[in-house]
């Protein structure tokens, strides 16, 4: 379950958007881990700064209706949660909590490698272990346009799909839906709540404004 | 998943949902591609259809078939695994469980991701190579219980033309192995009938650096500035 990982774009398409996860091991402390998971739940909804969350297991995310006091009561015996921010500033006051909490449970933040460290050195953490993506390999002529898959690639089940990506693209530009409005179509079929609507809304407003043209070399994933 | 022909009133309202694009209009109708079709759910779960004509019938959950659902639909279970998604704890876990020590690079190749999907035939192409190269696969990972034989890394046949959304390979190598394996891999995935996203999970060094990142870059598959990073706060702390 990489799900967080290989989302697509470029350094500066990335500063808004970073994903929480807290996962248990089934081999070590999922066991009992339910009051822990919440008291983490609760820590993310309190600074009122999570974009969205949710758990596969939800089957839906906070953007599509997850109720936030009945999603609590599911976690016992689960196996994490997962949100996500479209501001950086947003992890470094979670990640602060979460260290005086000393829930044991593994906190893993996706987004800039740069800078998540930068942020537990200021927070006096020690990062474990790092995830990286070495990009999209193989028959690469498959693949969308890169705009569609800054998009797509927010939901790493690939749940997102490309078709319905840009109909809603298509629904913006010509004015019959807010870009608000289209990344919380595209946000429902996403039930991990790492699907960033702030984010997505930037794009579909930076979609609304391009003409559309073939993808260059530039914006070919891998390139 | 189908489509009750005889409930379908041909709106189409649910073929642009279909990650995989495998939903038609045939005789005024939507029509579901089964070859194609991976089992995501996705167009069901979404509740669009008026007259709830998109059904799982029940032979989407007879095996071989069932494994599509298994490795797509994240709300599945994989029954070995005993929780959705399509791999393992990877490094999310690794500061309690020690999965990855220093000395050691773990990798996954995921298969089909992003958003194109891929056959079990393509995954075998891969793994046929990867067993020649000494790494150490990943046994808790619901492709190895595919497997037919490890020593030549042939899947079972009955699984081979099925299709999911995406599947990860799994394993681990020596820091030393690096080199030889990136060299390796390269042209294998090139060859491949579909995309694979490469990731490569890897100790912090004391000092609070990647080192890899260095030797990727002169490899020339150069990390992404994006990653996922696990924070160390884990309890009981394996290898701080």
């Amino acid at each position: 379950m990489s799900h967080s990982l290989h989302r697509y774009g470029t350094v500066e398409q990335l500063q808004n958007d970073y994903t929480f996860y807290a996962r248990t091991s089934r081999y070590v402390n999922r066991e009992g881990c339910g009051p822990k998971l919440r008291a983490i739940l609760q820590i993310l909804l309190e600074d009122k700064q999570v974009n969205n969350f949710g758990s596969s297991h939800s089957g839906k995310s906070y953007v599509a209706g997850l109720n936030p006091e009945e999603y609590a009561l599911t976690l016992d015996k689960a196996y994490g949660v997962a949100a996500c921010f479209s501001d950086k500033e947003a992890i470094r006051p979670i990640l602060k909590k979460l260290k005086e909490a000393d829930t044991g449970i593994s906190i893993v933040i996706s987004g800039l490698i740069d800078e998540i460290v930068k942020i537990a050195k200021e927070l006096d953490l020690r990062p474990h272990t790092a995830f990286l993506s070495l990009g999209i390999h193989g028959k690469k002529a498959l693949l969308p346009e890169g705009r569609v898959l800054e998009i797509t690639t927010m939901c790493g089940h690939g749940q997102v799909a490309t078709r319905l990506t840009r109909a809603v693209a298509e629904r913006v530009k010509a004015g019959k839906m807010t870009p608000e409005a289209g990344a919380h179509l595209l946000a429902q079929p996403c039930p991990c709540g790492i699907f960033n609507t702030t984010r997505c809304t930037d794009i579909l407003e930076a979609w609304r404004q391009q003409p559309a043209t073939a993808p260059t070399a530039v914006e070919r994933p891998g390139a | 998943m189908r489509i009750d022909s005889d409930k379908c009133m041909g709106c189409m309202e649910c073929a642009d949902l279909c990650p995989m694009e495998c939903i038609v209009e045939r005789d005024g109708v939507g029509y579901i591609e089964e070859d194609d079709c991976v089992e995501c759910g996705v167009c069901l779960r979404a509740g669009l259809c008026p007259n709830d004509a998109l059904y799982m019938p029940e032979e989407s959950s007879r095996y071989p078939r069932v494994i599509r659902a298994q490795f797509s639909d994240p709300g599945v279970s994989h029954p070995a695994m005993n929780q959705g998604g399509r791999g393992t704890e990877e490094m999310k876990t690794n500061d309690v469980t020690g999965r990855f020590r220093r000395g050691e690079f773990g990798m996954a190749l995921e298969f089909g991701r992003p958003g194109i999907g891929t056959r079990f035939t393509e995954i075998e192409k891969v793994l046929g190579v990867l067993v020649t190269m000494g790494v150490e696969l990943e046994e808790n990972n619901p492709v190895f219980l595919l497997v037919a034989d490890p020593k030549t890394g042939s899947l079972k046949p009955e699984v081979l033309s099925e299709k999911v959304l995406s599947a990860i390979l799994e394993f681990k190598i020596r820091q030393e192995q690096l080199e030889e394996v990136v060299r390796k891999l390269s042209p294998v995935l090139a060859e491949v009938d579909t995309v694979v996203s490469w990731g490569l999970a890897t100790r912090f060094a004391e000092d609070g650096t990647l080192p890899v990142r260095a030797r990727l870059e002169a490899l020339g598959v150069p990390a992404r500035p994006n990653g996922k990073i696990n924070m160390g706060m884990g309890r009981p702390i394996v290898e701080p």
